[in-house]
């Protein structure tokens, strides 16, 4: 469980938010603080006033997989097998280990065929995979992928969902700009202008942004 | 004005392309999958990088512009005004498009990726170049945003408008639409019968053409419209 109290940060004012296990996902406007509540969720920033805590304990004693929206500005490695291997590589993890763990987790997300290649000759979701990869290698409790469905197409990302299931996850936030994406969450929580407006079910949430331009397609004649 | 490949080949370490066909006026979408050679393309008939083989004309084109898929690696300025300035459009009326509440004075790599994406989209459609080519335009921007950019391309009329996509969300109307599939450029046409062809269409048409419905255009709501048929 994911709880936020009292939080007041940049453009952010939660009061309060609690975020169960399983997968969430975040939407509205851009600029409305999705990914600076991503943020503080992986303990990347702290908050400025308030808190946000996993499981009762700070969100930097968790093992947390992060996918950022530049997925090009995590890449540090020139090689995409070392690249997948780097967050095992910072922690000193003997050679034979961390090669098994790379072929393991590419040929969960299908990319073992990119793991010789250049990390700066791969295409844009190509590079999102791989960025994809680096995250789930630690086993972490959080994943945090931030608009990781604006740089795959759907059969990519439908394969990079079932790869992820494998590590079963405990929280997977997901902050995306498509409702057919966000629909399928466990949770859906609207971003706007610092708040969250609403956070519930999708049928809740969408029940709620009914006439706005947020909603799934043909999510009225499903519901 | 048009855009015409006459036999290209293109590419580069291990990946070709081959391309051939006549960009007319109007809007294209060429679609495909992750790494199927989209920013390849674009970036080739920008200019970039050179054809291989076979050759691309420009006839009547004077202007090009191309808004590359990744909105930060166009950045050139520390500022959000000048950055609008360098795309050669007037900054403060751009910058009521991109967000009003924006300050010019800010470094445009603190925006989010949707901001920075409107930054350099609204830039680039102020510009009103005669061959516009974008490369994942909408990845990234929220509902209202698109709508805002969906309707601007339809200011576009007379130009060339060429967007590469691999289309998860919702797509604007368009005159042609292409596809590359098994390295190879393919026009499938216009829509609607183009619609029929198109091998990987966005979530909310797929299962319109599964069933046979077939939209006049590709957008969600030519989908919507043409769901009421169902």
């Amino acid at each position: 469980m994911i709880s936020i109290r009292g939080l007041s940060h940049r453009v952010l004012r939660i009061p309060k938010l609690a975020i169960g296990e399983g997968y969430t996902s975040f939407i509205g406007p851009n600029g409305g603080g999705k990914t600076t509540l991503l943020r503080l969720c992986a303990g990347i920033e702290l908050p400025e006033r308030g808190d946000v805590t996993v499981n009762g304990g700070s969100p930097r004693s968790c093992e947390i997989g992060y996918v950022g929206e530049f997925p090009d500005r995590t890449l540090v490695f020139e090689r995409v097998k070392d690249e997948i291997a780097s967050p095992l590589r910072f922690r000193h993890c003997p050679c034979s280990v961390m090669e098994e763990q790379v072929e393991q987790v590419a040929a969960q997300l299908g990319i073992g065929e990119l793991l010789q290649r250049r990390t700066r000759e791969l295409s844009g979701g190509e590079r999102v995979l791989v960025a994809l990869a680096a995250a789930l290698i630690v086993s972490p409790e959080i994943l945090v992928l931030d608009e990781f469905d604006s740089h795959v197409d759907m059969e990519t990302y439908e394969g990079a969902l079932r790869g992820i299931a494998d590590f079963e996850v405990p929280h997977v936030l997901h902050a995306t700009h498509h409702m057919e994406i966000a629909c399928q969450a466990d949770m859906v929580i609207f971003m706007d202008e610092g708040r969250a407006r609403y956070a519930g079910s999708p049928s809740e949430v969408f029940a709620a942004l009914e006439g706005s331009c947020y909603q799934p397609f043909g999510w009225g004649v499903r519901a | 004005m048009r855009v015409v490949l006459e036999d290209v080949l293109l590419g580069r370490g291990g990946f070709y392309l081959r391309a051939n066909g006549v960009f007319e006026e109007g809007v294209h979408l060429v679609s495909g999958r992750i790494g199927s050679g989209k920013s390849t393309l674009a970036l080739t008939v920008a200019g970039v990088f050179p054809v291989r083989e076979g050759r691309i004309s420009r006839e009547g084109v004077t202007t090009s512009l191309l808004t590359l898929q990744f909105p930060e690696h166009q950045v050139t300025t520390p500022t959000i005004g000048g950055e609008i300035a360098s795309w050669g459009v007037e900054p403060v009326r751009v910058l009521g498009r991109v967000g009003p509440a924006l300050d010019g004075a800010r470094d445009p790599l603190t925006l989010s990726r949707g901001e920075l994406k409107r930054l350099q989209l609204f830039s680039a459609l102020a510009k009103r170049p005669d061959l516009l080519l974008m490369d994942e335009p909408f990845s990234s921007l929220d509902c209202r945003s698109r709508r805002e950019l969906f309707s601007e391309l339809g200011g576009r009329r007379g130009l060339v408008t060429i967007i590469f996509s691999h289309n998860t969300g919702p797509l604007p109307r368009i005159d042609r639409l292409w596809e590359i599939d098994g390295g190879t450029l393919v026009h499938l046409g216009s829509p609607p019968a183009a619609i029929r062809a198109w091998k990987a269409p966005p979530p909310y048409l797929k299962g319109l053409v599964a069933r046979g419905i077939i939209p006049d255009n590709i957008s969600m709501e030519d989908a919507e419209e043409a769901m009421w048929r169902i």
